[in-house]
């Protein structure tokens, strides 16, 4: 991991068309600005694990589990 | 009580896979039955792996996801009323334990048959909110 230290205000450029520059530090909170092409997708690492987590819970339930859903859901609508 | 049309697309294009199955890109949508909108989304690489989905409208009436133009171009989104949003449910022992993720959204462009789990980072939506509110 290449690390570098930068001071509120600072920035570094990542290859040709992405920059993170450090807003502000305050405590241990700080905050980052990201300025890069729309396609670029940037997610924070926690959300990405949690839905990853999610996925993974929600993956493959039983089939009586499943038909137990259906029904509770076909009955809710009534 | 109106039937709301039967959802079945044989073949969807997962262009933003879904975090946790990053190889898993081509899935089958299809409802369960017409009594309620649950639908299953089974990988057709490994027909053991499906997810449960519903549209949310019926139980988060006020959600709204906006997506970036980099969605749009993803899923090939002509109008935006086109688009099927679908939530991913993770069922409990019972109704009341049965969550919802509002924070990654399924979007299905059925014209297009290009889908993706779109992950709306900045707005806080929670990961497994309660499906009975």
């Amino acid at each position: 991991m290449l690390v570098l230290s930068r001071r509120a205000g600072e920035s570094i450029v990542l290859g040709d068309d992405i920059t993170v520059t450090v807003l502000e530090v305050r405590g241990d909170v700080v905050r980052i600005g990201i300025d890069a092409p729309r396609s670029l997708k940037v997610h924070r690492a926690e959300l990405l694990a949690q839905l990853e987590e999610s996925n993974r819970q929600a993956a493959s339930p039983s089939d009586d589990l499943v038909a137990q859903l259906s029904e509770a859901l076909g009955r809710d609508r009534d | 009580m109106t039937e709301s049309p039967a959802i079945e697309i044989p073949v969807i294009e997962m262009v933003r896979p879904m975090p946790g199955f990053p190889d898993h890109r081509r899935f089958a949508l299809v409802q369960f039955d017409a009594s309620s909108d649950l639908c299953s989304l089974t990988s057709l690489d490994e027909p053991d792996l499906r997810f449960l989905v519903v549209p949310p409208s019926a139980f988060f009436p006020d959600y709204a996801p906006e997506v970036g133009d980099d969605v749009v171009e993803d899923l090939g989104i002509g109008e935006a009323a086109d688009v099927l949003v679908l939530v991913v449910l993770t069922p409990g022992a019972s109704l009341e334990e049965t969550t919802a993720n509002l924070a990654a959204p399924v979007l299905v462009n059925p014209a297009t048959r290009r889908a993706g789990q779109v992950v709306l980072d900045e707005l806080g939506l929670p990961v497994a909110a309660p499906l009975l509110g």
